[in-house]
């Protein structure tokens, strides 16, 4: 009765909702006034992250070995969780517009106890060969697969790939075969990739990060440090959610060390006025503003697609830049609570629609045993409440405010920009950012977690990327 | 020149002027373009309108059990032994070094709490506490309200005895209104004054929280609530009454208000919304800084006001994260709590830290003790736990802001209104501001100390400024 006429109607929220999103707006229009293009490098952010004071000692630098393992009293300690789990039921055909719905929700559970078999999942994570090794006064575990055969002659080219939240190493299980033996897999032999997966610190078998301020510039070095210890002194880096920002930082840091960056997501930070004009006009004036057909009909009507998309899916963001330890508390305690937390992203990240359904579409793209195996990742190791903090030590002091915002990115950078990603990002606005973008490709399908769901149209991407790169040899012509 | 300074306009020590000045002003821009998209004409009252929240269909013509049943809280071996062993097996997580309150609710704490919680908490002695006032439920609208119902022990003759409706808020519920209860039905009794204005106190239970049933359908909103209670006032007797309301509880009896003002003798309010949009608010704020008196402040409302941006901006989008995941996901957000104790307390008593008092955050045991005891605060929790209500306590948030929000704030108020502005508040609503929706605004109190949870707090100075309203209301 009282809705207005004007804006998008279903969804109006408070005030103080909006003010996020306009003292954002607000304060980055100044930026807009003072921004200048700046190639500087960002500086290598050491750092101590273990408990107490750093030792005078010089740190083990061995790379261990490392097996994912499980024992009866982990499994046993779960199932006695799950069996006792308190359930409220969702009001009536309210699907996934509420949060996980939880008469789905009983279903997984039900499957997780009964058919899940973590033993056998364990299994499969240790199929690839993980390691640990200590860097800045904590354990960083990869996953580092090597080809099985090389061509006479032929290097492999080292790959580092960073996953997000809430995913873990293991979303690159799939895409990693096609990345190390292309051939097998009908994607030619030219490319081949040796492919290092760590878990960022905080996240899965990485040890958590004790100090305060562990953001994405540490997570940057932290990685190039890792690469540097392997033997790497030029790679190439793949990544998307927070793997996207780890990523560009480290091309921004070693600019010379990474050959390519290779991104399935982008987001801007710094928006001025020709973005807001675009915001505008951009559906009129496509040209104008160089965004091609696609770019609009992923952009607009701009209130649904951006606004309301911000308000309705980022309340996970906001309480974590705030409250990490309180949201993730009663995540480590309940891992129905979990569950219900992490599916809810991999239903509307993967396709908003999925909130239609009853069952939030997940078992559409993923199946349950792949969906269950990331979260029991967070569980054994219970990781989430660290996991969160990285949220915080990001975006806490302001968005779009820290050194690595204002610096550009020279390294040749390839984007696959996927239909269902949260948010779309033209390449015109990329480019004012990443100054060498040497390919930008509309996906044909698939979301947020583009490794995990399109293995093999990410693989295809990130190999004519990379084709492209090691052609025009233009990892040789960034400024010396 | 402007480029050293603007810069620093977003990191949090800025000087006053170089933050108010631009972000504002494309606040008071958006936010003026938005006033214009929806200012509608000014509505006299709310419709009452109607509602059936049961399960499934509504049951054909037959009229609704109107009973006033009696309550009593229960618990049992079973419930108690569940709830330990839940704490005895709480997976936890350390903090980060120097962490205090500012990551949330600081885990070594956590662990203290929770040790008292298993060892010393006595829930059943706390359940005789919560019995010692008279509880009943009753169906209204197809679901069960509870509430309690004290009315003062002895009333000499002629004395008249006002009927009070007091309502709670989020992470709160009626066991707020404990201490304050007896300030109210026997005033004189604890030196509050010589038994002039004595009340006979209700405190419902917003359903979906605590011992109300939580509604089955969608849509359930401060106006079906308001509602609901009027009709409940109206069951138990009561034509004209009194309202006492913060947080959702504010909302709540301003709904009442608007929709039968006739009932409504007098509204007592701890906390006050306003909305900052509008032209006229912004160049208050902006001016408000250099010259208070000008745009209607008062030399405290600019103390408590400003740093603007500090106080009304960052803290606030500090502290709304639960907001905006609670009117978004509730199913998620409250799923783990509510299989999770340990996860429930912390993410419940971080606002009672919080707050209650700001400087709380660089406390490493968030400074709870200081102004509540363990008991008090583990029994309002226990409450949301036993009765399983985090879930539907969180979807009242999205039932809430997913509609036009300002409906809220063009009608205006017209019953006799008293508000009491605690400091600690997280938003501080100066008097000239809430003349915009309270247009007959009897008093306006500074309360010289307490937060968000006045009653728990600070019963005395929250009494004491019902009785000096009501005093007044009555003298008209």
């Amino acid at each position: 009765m009282w809705h207005s006429q004007q804006l998008e109607p279903g969804v109006l929220f408070q005030d103080i909702m909006l003010l996020e999103v306009f003292l954002v707006l607000g304060t980055l229009l100044i930026y807009f006034l003072f921004s200048k293009k700046d190639e500087e490098t960002l500086p290598f952010k050491d750092g101590w992250w273990g408990r107490g004071q750093k030792p005078v000692t010089k740190e083990d630098s061995s790379i261990r070995p490392f097996k994912v393992e499980t024992a009866e009293e982990e499994l046993s300690d779960l199932f006695r969780r799950l069996d006792q789990a308190r359930f409220t039921e969702p009001l009536e055909n309210s699907f996934f517009h509420y949060g996980t719905n939880s008469v789905h929700l009983r279903k997984v559970v039900s499957y997780w106890k009964n058919q899940f078999n973590w033993k056998k999942q364990v299994e499969v994570l240790n199929n690839y060969p993980q390691f640990k090794t200590k860097i800045q006064g904590i354990d960083i575990h990869f996953v580092h697969v090597k080809p099985p055969c090389l061509p006479e002659g032929q290097a492999a080219k080292p790959l580092l790939m960073v996953h997000g939240w809430p995913g873990s190493f293991y979303e690159f299980y799939k895409i990693i075969p096609l990345l190390t033996d292309p051939a097998s897999h009908g994607l030619g032999d030219e490319h081949i990739f040796e492919v290092i997966c760590p878990s960022i610190p905080g996240y899965g078998f990485s040890e958590a990060p004790h100090k305060k301020d562990f953001n994405s510039v540490s997570a940057a070095s932290v990685f190039y440090e890792l690469m540097l210890r392997l033997g790497f002194s030029e790679f190439y880096t793949q990544g998307g959610d927070c793997g996207w920002l780890i990523c560009t930082n480290l091309a921004q840091i070693a600019p010379s060390h990474v050959k390519g960056l290779h991104l399935n997501m982008v987001l801007v930070t710094k928006l001025g006025l020709s973005h807001l004009l675009s915001i505008l006009l951009g559906r009129y004036f496509p040209g104008l503003f160089g965004f091609q057909d696609e770019d609009v009909r992923r952009m607009f009507p701009f209130l649904k697609k951006w606004l309301h998309k911000i308000l309705s899916e980022f309340g996970y963001a906001h309480i974590q830049t705030t409250k990490p330890d309180t949201v993730g508390c009663g995540l480590n305690d309940s891992p129905v609570g979990l569950a219900a937390y992490i599916l809810e992203k991999f239903s509307s990240w993967t396709d908003m629609e999925f909130q239609n359904l009853e069952d939030g579409g997940l078992e559409r793209k993923f199946s349950l045993d792949d969906l269950l195996t990331n979260i029991m990742i967070y569980w054994v190791s219970g990781c989430i409440v660290s996991s969160m903090r990285f949220y915080k030590e990001n975006l806490q002091k302001g968005i779009g405010t820290q050194k690595h915002d204002k610096l550009t990115v020279q390294v040749p950078t390839g984007i696959a920009a996927f239909p269902n990603e949260i948010l779309h990002i033209p390449q015109a606005w990329a480019k004012k950012k990443y100054t060498n973008i040497v390919s930008f490709h509309f996906m044909p399908r698939g979301g947020h977690f583009a490794a995990f769901e399109e293995p093999e149209l990410l693989a295809k991407d990130i190999l004519q990327f990379v084709d492209k790169v090691e052609k025009e040899q233009l990892w040789k012509k960034k400024g010396e | 020149m402007w480029r050293e300074t603007l810069p620093n306009a977003w990191s949090f020590d800025y000087s006053q002027k170089n933050a108010v000045l631009v972000p504002v002003a494309a606040l008071g821009v958006g936010g003026m373009l938005l006033y214009w998209l929806r200012s509608g004409r000014k509505i006299k009252t709310i419709d009452m309108g109607e509602g059936w929240w049961g399960a499934g269909e509504r049951p054909p013509k037959g009229k609704e059990d109107t009973s006033i049943r009696p309550f009593k809280i229960e618990t049992s071996d079973k419930e108690i032994e569940d709830l330990h062993q839940r704490l005895d097996r709480f997976r936890f997580t350390p903090s980060v070094e120097g962490a205090a309150f500012h990551y949330g609710f600081n885990s070594s704490y956590l662990r203290k709490v929770v040790a008292y919680w298993r060892n010393q908490f006595d829930w059943r002695k706390q359940v005789e506490v919560l019995n010692k006032y008279p509880h009943f439920h009753t169906t209204i609208e197809g679901i069960d309200i509870h509430f309690i119902h004290v009315k003062p022990s002895y009333v000499p003759h002629g004395q008249a005895v006002r009927p009070l409706l007091m309502v709670h808020g989020w992470p709160g519920s009626f066991y707020e209104f404990y201490k304050i209860i007896p300030l109210l039905t026997e005033p004189a009794k604890h030196g509050l004054n010589e038994g002039d204005v004595v009340f006979e106190v209700i405190c419902p239970s917003i359903p979906g929280y605590g011992f109300s049933e939580a509604p089955h359908q969608k849509e359930f909103d401060s106006i079906a609530t308001a509602r609901i209670f009027h009709k409940l006032m109206n069951r138990l007797g009561f034509k004209e009454y009194y309202l006492q309301g913060g947080d959702w509880g504010a909302r709540i009896t301003t709904n009442m208000a608007q929709m039968l003002p006739q009932s409504v003798k007098g509204l007592h309010l701890n906390v006050v919304f306003v909305t900052l949009e509008g032209l006229g608010k912004v160049i208050s704020i902006m001016l408000g800084a250099y010259v208070p008196w000008l745009v209607g402040f008062s030399r405290e409302d600019a103390r408590r006001l400003y740093p603007f941006m500090q106080k009304n901006i960052y803290d606030v989008l500090r502290e709304s994260g639960y907001l905006h995941i609670q009117a978004t996901k509730p199913d998620t957000a409250g799923c783990g709590l509510n299989d999770s104790p340990v996860g429930l307390a912390a993410y419940i008593m971080e606002k009672f830290s919080t707050w209650t008092d700001k400087s709380f955050l660089h406390k490493d045991d968030g400074g709870l003790e200081s102004k509540y005891s363990l008991d008090e605060l583990l029994t309002n929790v226990m409450i949301y736990w036993v009765t399983s209500s985090i879930v539907s306590s969180m979807r009242y948030y999205k039932e809430n802001f997913s509609k036009d929000p300002n409906i809220h704030n063009r009608v205006g108020v017209y019953v006799p209104t008293g508000i009491a502005a605690f400091p600690q508040e997280l938003l501080h609503a100066p008097r000239v501001w809430a003349k915009d929706v309270y247009k007959n605004i009897i008093t306006y109190t500074y309360m010289p100390r307490g937060g968000h949870f006045a009653a728990f707090e600070e019963p005395k100075l929250l009494a004491q400024d019902i009785m000096q309203f009501v005093r007044k209301v009555e003298q008209l």
